[in-house]
């Protein structure tokens, strides 16, 4: 499904620790390996506190890992300075949460969707009205919005703003940090279907981050679950109800509520809360609250293990088949 | 007879009338689901049962009655008898309802020692007591917490806790898993679910999940542009409504092993 010469960006061993007031660690993202693809999303999903958006804050220099490299056309990028980085910059855009606190409340939308491309001389301020029409029509947004301040628009509209600024400089890449988790859901469906229509058209890479596996199954092509800094399944998302088999990805998955679910049978719960990432206990992460937790959870830490093409999964339940077999 | 019913109701703020001829019965031990997008007026009508509706809105036509009395015609005094007591409301952040420089127990007590006789004490024990059966760990630790120590969920929590402390006949509950990941959403909604088979509350529930809605709702009311568009029994509703609006909602839910948009 995925071909390496589409491969353009790859997370090798990145690890992020945060120094605490105490004098402790605290340790983000552990180990995280992750590759993106040309024209393909790439869905990160998590419980809040999992390091899922440490993560996706380092392709946009928000932040850059302890250790590990992210390699971008084949330069590590967390290694980059001054104009190669301001370069390069260009082709990672990104698009945040909430659309109300993402804009300068003082610009109009004009100004603020054509800000990258004249920051990076792509056009003269007099050619800004024309290209700011232009972007709006391509979000499905009537020109006119062009002279509207931000508070003059509704949630989903200053997201179409949102990810009209993303797409004006054409990257190669956009990370979408929970962009439709602050919005109604007749709204979520219209991004994601706007979305999904400028990937095809641009061949963008999506990096997106959601809580919901109900909601990125739904358009990701490439699913990383990640628990407490750890990555713990990675999958394709076509058939990922079936086909994902980590005790905490099903979980995920029964905890989400559908119209089409069984009413009468109550719902599927793992116990308690993710424990907080200063005390990871050795051995397994999950361990505390996996309803199938083994001997060996608590004594050994799961590697990620390939079960299938593009589909890897860090749990004992399964490293004990794979020697079997 | 109905234990809420809500006749007729319009809501004003100054002469712009926000919530128009909203009618709604709610029999005991029912859960009623109120759905639509942001601005649809489903919050205005929860607080306009609770006396509370924000920034000077009033109601200007029709009724509330909860037990065979109007609650619009209610002095203070009888208000006070009756919010937290009879009627309980969960808000979207139940942190932010209380006071950030102040400990969760000292509220909590505060608030069991407007309604009640007892020392400080007692009060103490009581919401240790709450706290245990929301099946908060380390209870104590949260007594002596503020409200910014605890994690969205946990304090979600304390507001159940609160709201149930004197199980009442009706509860409120604005948007109260919105701001939660799925993992600790299925917990609360589980939990309001219980509250219902132990106690037999009532539940209005406010919501923009159709998939809460449907999972918790005995009924389902849909609101836009405050007024009622439809409403009906759940499985009317989820498989038989003619109503375009509902059925556009409910086709915006993502389901599982449901439609790719790659």
């Amino acid at each position: 499904m995925f071909d390496e010469k589409d491969l353009v960006l790859e997370a090798k061993h990145v690890t992020r620790r945060f120094p605490t007031n105490d004098g402790r660690l605290l340790t983000a993202c552990n180990d995280v390996n992750l590759k993106m693809y040309k024209g393909k999303t790439l869905g990160l999903v998590g419980e809040s506190g999992c390091g899922k958006s440490t993560f996706m804050r380092f392709l946009v220099w928000l932040d850059t890992p302890t250790e590990g490299e992210i390699i971008f056309h084949g330069k590590d990028i967390t290694k980059l300075k001054g104009k190669e980085l301001w370069e390069t910059r260009q082709h990672i855009q990104m698009v945040f949460q909430d659309p109300s606190t993402s804009f300068n409340p003082k610009m109009i939308i004009r100004d603020i969707i054509c800000e990258p491309l004249m920051n990076f001389g792509r056009i003269k301020a007099s050619e800004k009205d024309a290209k700011a029409r232009e972007l709006l029509e391509l979000v499905d947004l009537p020109g006119e919005f062009a002279d509207r301040y931000p508070h003059n628009m509704s949630g989903g509209q200053r997201q179409r703003v949102a990810i009209a600024r993303a797409i004006a400089l054409e990257p190669e890449i956009i990370v979408m940090d929970e962009a439709t988790s602050a919005l109604d859901v007749s709204v979520q469906k219209t991004i994601i279907e706007l979305i999904t229509r400028l990937q095809r058209e641009k061949n963008i890479t999506i990096g997106f981050i959601a809580h919901n596996l109900g909601l990125i199954q739904s358009f990701a092509h490439q699913v990383a679950v990640m628990y407490l800094g750890n990555i713990i399944e990675v999958m394709p998302g076509e058939g990922l109800a079936e086909k994902c088999v980590h005790p905490y990805s099903r979980a995920l998955l029964d905890a989400v509520f559908d119209t089409k679910m069984d009413f009468s049978k109550p719902i599927e719960l793992i116990k308690g809360e993710a424990p907080s990432p200063l005390d990871v206990p050795v051995g397994c992460p999950f361990q505390d609250r996996c309803p199938q937790c083994m001997d060996i959870c608590r004594r050994e830490k799961p590697k990620l293990i390939s079960l299938e093409p593009d589909h890897e999964v860090a749990c004992h339940l399964f490293t004990k088949g794979e020697k079997q077999t | 007879m109905a234990l809420l019913e809500i006749k007729n109701v319009d809501i004003s703020y100054g002469k712009r009338v926000t919530v128009k001829n909203v009618s709604l019965d709610l029999n005991a031990g029912e859960i009623c689901s109120i759905v639509g997008e942001s601005g649809s007026g489903k919050t205005t009508v929860i607080r306009a049962v609770l006396g509370l509706i924000a920034g000077g809105g009033k109601v200007t036509a029709g009724d509330i009655i909860y037990e065979g009395r109007s609650l619009l015609k209610l002095s203070q005094a009888e208000w006070r008898d009756l919010r937290g007591h009879d009627i309980s409301m969960i808000f979207q952040d139940s942190g932010a309802m209380m006071n950030q420089t102040r400990l969760i127990g000292n509220s909590y007590v505060e608030y069991i020692r407007t309604h009640e006789n007892i020392s400080k004490k007692e009060a103490w024990d009581k919401g240790v007591a709450m706290l245990q059966r929301m099946r908060l760990p380390d209870c104590d630790r949260i007594m002596n917490s503020y409200p910014f120590q605890l994690s969205g969920g946990q304090r979600q929590r304390v507001g159940i806790a609160m709201g149930m402390t004197y199980q009442p006949r009706l509860l409120l509950a604005d948007e109260p898993t919105s701001a939660l990941d799925v993992t600790t959403q299925a917990q609360i909604v589980r939990q309001f679910m219980d509250l219902r088979d132990e106690y037999g509350t009532s539940i209005i529930i406010v919501t923009h999940d159709l998939g809460v809605a449907s999972y918790m709702g005995d009924k389902i009311v849909v609101m836009r542009n405050g007024e009622i568009v439809d409403q009906g029994d759940r499985d009317h509703m989820l498989n038989h409504s003619q109503n375009d609006y509902t059925n556009m909602l409910l086709d915006a839910v993502p389901s599982l092993g449901g439609r790719r948009y790659v």
